[in-house]
């Protein structure tokens, strides 16, 4: 009875803030929900007829989940998400609650929740789930998170808590990924990349160095593939890369728009570029073996997917292309500047926003290789609460094509606008908060859905 | 002693690998380039675990801030291979800024919650005890007088769990306007001894204070520089300083 209210509760809060386009409704209506029926999300998620998977790590998470959804829908089976990226307890009620009946019982046969690092003991907790992915821990929103160590046991603590028959899905070319799964009771599911060819030869950054969890000598990286993700080992041989039951070979990377990667002995061609994309795929497809698809399927089924909410979007406007992009941490970030430069991009729009879900602190925007953009953009235009700092950061990356900057995402979004050529393409890279606020400006310009219409 | 001269500048970076978090390339970016656009000949030497060759070359010293894991990892390597060369190195007139985690290391000691007290190189008159809470956000700070900098604030971030008390006497290199600064009692942020600073301050700290890096400098030096056209600098300080000090948005 208690659930039925919250549904109800909840159901209306989401339909008033959508009403009142206040927002997509993604959180609210679950701290109403629970409010009411604290085990809200424990009762509603115990309905699900096959059961839960939670996917967690610093980046990926978004696009990961929604790969994860992608293969189990297309068995024909119902999937309750949190697509919008609102990954907290309050986010997946949110979720649930929308998609369940007045009688406060849900029906669906599986849940798929992004869920933030902090937060998995909780959701363990509230939901038992079948399958939890962890894809890379970097340094992120320290702020907010304090040291990376607690992080790294309250994520193990979590893992160790898994109902029976549990699986841990682990990306094992991360350290500190591998470092958590090698102290579990029960044996994970290692994935991880191998394929030297697609791999630099030592870290890109002194930043990105890794210490031996036994007895804290630098590790060494044979290969790099992203970040501190790669082949490694410690010199005196206490801690090395778990053999990845899943590993993806034979990369091919096209561009923004394709890559390919063979798993076991299917090949994986998935609509979406970078190679943390193929971490994200691999990963997916780790995690649909676990729970026991078939990988034939999986491959004809991730042929068609389409990209994540915000993660990377594209829009046209006045003849002009424009990619969206969220870049969130200093990995994360180069990637993009990598794959921009793959698709020739010259024209970009950066938003630094520094609310607290953008992470206060800005530092590692000194971490971030701006340099790939001098000489090579025509025009950067600074912007968001954060937009001097950037412009700071731009100055000392020799970048001499730097606008002055520019706070309001309005005004930033039509220089950007104006230095795009017709027949060209802009690039547009956000921390969160300044890609949401993006976003429902593009909303209301009528540029793009409203992404609960999506 | 093989000082470079007047139109060289040589950046030693403490630990790149271990004591680099928030940003501290910043820092060395910050003196690199503000050395260059003068005309001036930079380099940068990474002083890691075990390497001790070219300490006697360096004006300038940078100790980062690391993770607890870390910054334990480096502490034998600072005092066995590390500690004697850089007191030798101040002495004739190398300059050293350190933040956070560095700035602590280059204290007395670093008292944990447990009491015990790992030693630091002692070559600023400063104590660390662990502290329950961490201080976590954007500081004000208005510099020490003895410094005579224009303007007269300093920004950054600060993230630390550790309390610094300064010794008897010991300057501060300013006081807290907004944030907690040393020890969030006493008001004072970070010491300025000569040509030694520490802070908590991040941010990363010197392209937002081209002030202060330029005192680094000159204390590295040992004489005046030219002015740089410092507007988007600046423009980025005020811009925090009034922000913070009308209250958070």
């Amino acid at each position: 009875m208690r659930t039925g209210l919250a549904v109800l509760a909840g159901r209306a809060t989401g339909t008033l803030s959508r009403a009142s386009r206040r927002g997509g409704g993604t959180t609210l209506p679950g701290d109403v929900a629970r409010a009411i029926d604290p085990s809200v999300l424990r009762r509603l998620t115990a309905d699900l007829r096959e059961g839960a998977v939670l996917v967690t790590g610093t980046n990926g998470k978004t696009t990961t989940s929604r790969l994860v959804a992608s293969l189990l829908e297309g068995q024909g089976q119902q999937v309750v998400a949190n697509r919008s990226g609102a990954n907290l307890i309050s986010g997946a009620t949110a979720a649930v609650v929308a998609r369940a009946g007045f009688d406060g019982r849900l029906r669906a046969d599986w849940g798929v929740f992004e869920i933030d690092e902090a937060t998995l003991p909780a959701a363990v907790e509230e939901m038992r789930p079948r399958a939890v992915l962890v894809g890379n821990l970097f340094r992120d929103q320290l702020d907010r998170y304090g040291e990376l160590e607690l992080l790294a046991r309250t994520i193990h603590g979590a893992l160790e808590q898994l109902p029976p028959g549990g699986v841990a899905v682990l990306n094992a070319d991360d350290p500190r990924v591998a470092e958590i799964g090698l102290g579990l009771s029960r044996t994970p599911a290692w994935y991880g990349l191998d394929d030297p060819r697609v791999a630099r030869r030592e870290l890109p950054h002194a930043a990105d160095a890794r210490t031996c969890p036994r007895c804290g000598a630098t590790l060494r990286f044979e290969l790099v593939y992203c970040g501190h993700e790669g082949v490694y080992r410690c010199p005196a041989g206490d801690f090395d890369r778990p053999q990845p039951a899943v590993a993806g070979r034979d990369v091919e990377l096209d561009g923004l728009d394709r890559l390919g990667v063979t798993a076991g002995s299917s090949r994986l061609e998935v609509p979406l570029g970078g190679l943390y994309n193929v971490y994200n795929v691999v990963g997916a497809f780790a995690t649909g073996s676990a729970l026991g698809l078939e990988p034939a399927y999986m491959a004809e089924r991730l042929r068609a997917v389409a990209a994540a909410f915000g993660r990377q979007e594209r829009f046209e406007h006045d003849g002009r292309r424009f990619t969206m992009m969220l870049a969130k941490n200093p990995t994360g970030f180069n990637e993009l500047l990598r794959e921009s430069e793959r698709a020739h991009g010259r024209h970009f729009l950066v938003g630094l926003n520094d609310r607290i879900a953008d992470g206060r602190d800005v530092s590692w925007i000194w971490d971030v290789d701006f340099e790939l953009l001098a000489g090579r953009a025509a025009v950067v235009v600074p912007t968001g609460t954060r937009a001097h700092d950037l412009a700071v950061r731009l100055k000392y990356a020799g970048v001499s094509s730097a606008e002055p900057p520019t706070p309001q995402l309005d005004g930033a979004l039509d220089r950007l606008l104006g230095a795009v050529p017709s027949g060209g393409e802009g690039f547009l890279l956000c921390t969160y908060t300044a890609m949401l606020e993006l976003r429902a400006l593009l909303v209301r310009r009528g540029w793009l859905r409203p992404y609960w219409a999506t | 002693m093989t000082r470079a001269g007047e139109s060289a500048l040589t950046i030693g970076w403490l630990y790149p690998d271990l004591m680099n978090i928030y940003g501290d390339r910043g820092n060395i970016l910050t003196l690199y380039q503000r050395a260059r656009w003068r005309g001036l000949e930079a380099r940068v030497v990474e002083l890691g675990k075990g390497e001790a060759a070219g300490l006697d070359e360096v004006d300038v010293f940078f100790f980062g801030g690391g993770q607890d894991r870390e910054q334990a990892l480096v502490y034998d390597d600072l005092l066995e291979t590390k500690a004697e060369p850089l007191a030798e190195a101040v002495r004739r007139g190398a300059a050293v800024l350190a933040v956070c985690g560095g700035y602590q290391l280059l204290g007395h000691y670093y008292q944990t919650a447990t009491g015990e007290r790992l030693p630091g190189i002692g070559l600023i008159d400063v104590r660390t005890e662990a502290g329950s809470r961490r201080y976590i956000g954007d500081v004000v700070a208005r510099a020490d007088e003895s410094l005579d900098l224009e303007p007269t604030t300093l920004v950054g971030f600060e993230n630390h769990s550790g309390r610094t008390f300064l010794g008897e006497g010991v300057r501060p290199l300013g006081r807290v306007l907004r944030g907690y600064g040393n020890n969030g009692d006493d008001g004072t942020e970070g010491v300025a001894v000569g040509n030694l600073f520490g802070t908590y301050l991040h941010g990363s700290l010197l392209p937002k204070n081209p002030h202060l890096a330029d005192l680094v400098i000159e204390r590295a030096l040992g004489r005046r520089l030219d002015p740089l056209d410092d507007r988007v600098e600046l423009d980025a300080h005020r811009r925090i300083v009034e922000r913070e000090l009308a209250g958070r948005r």
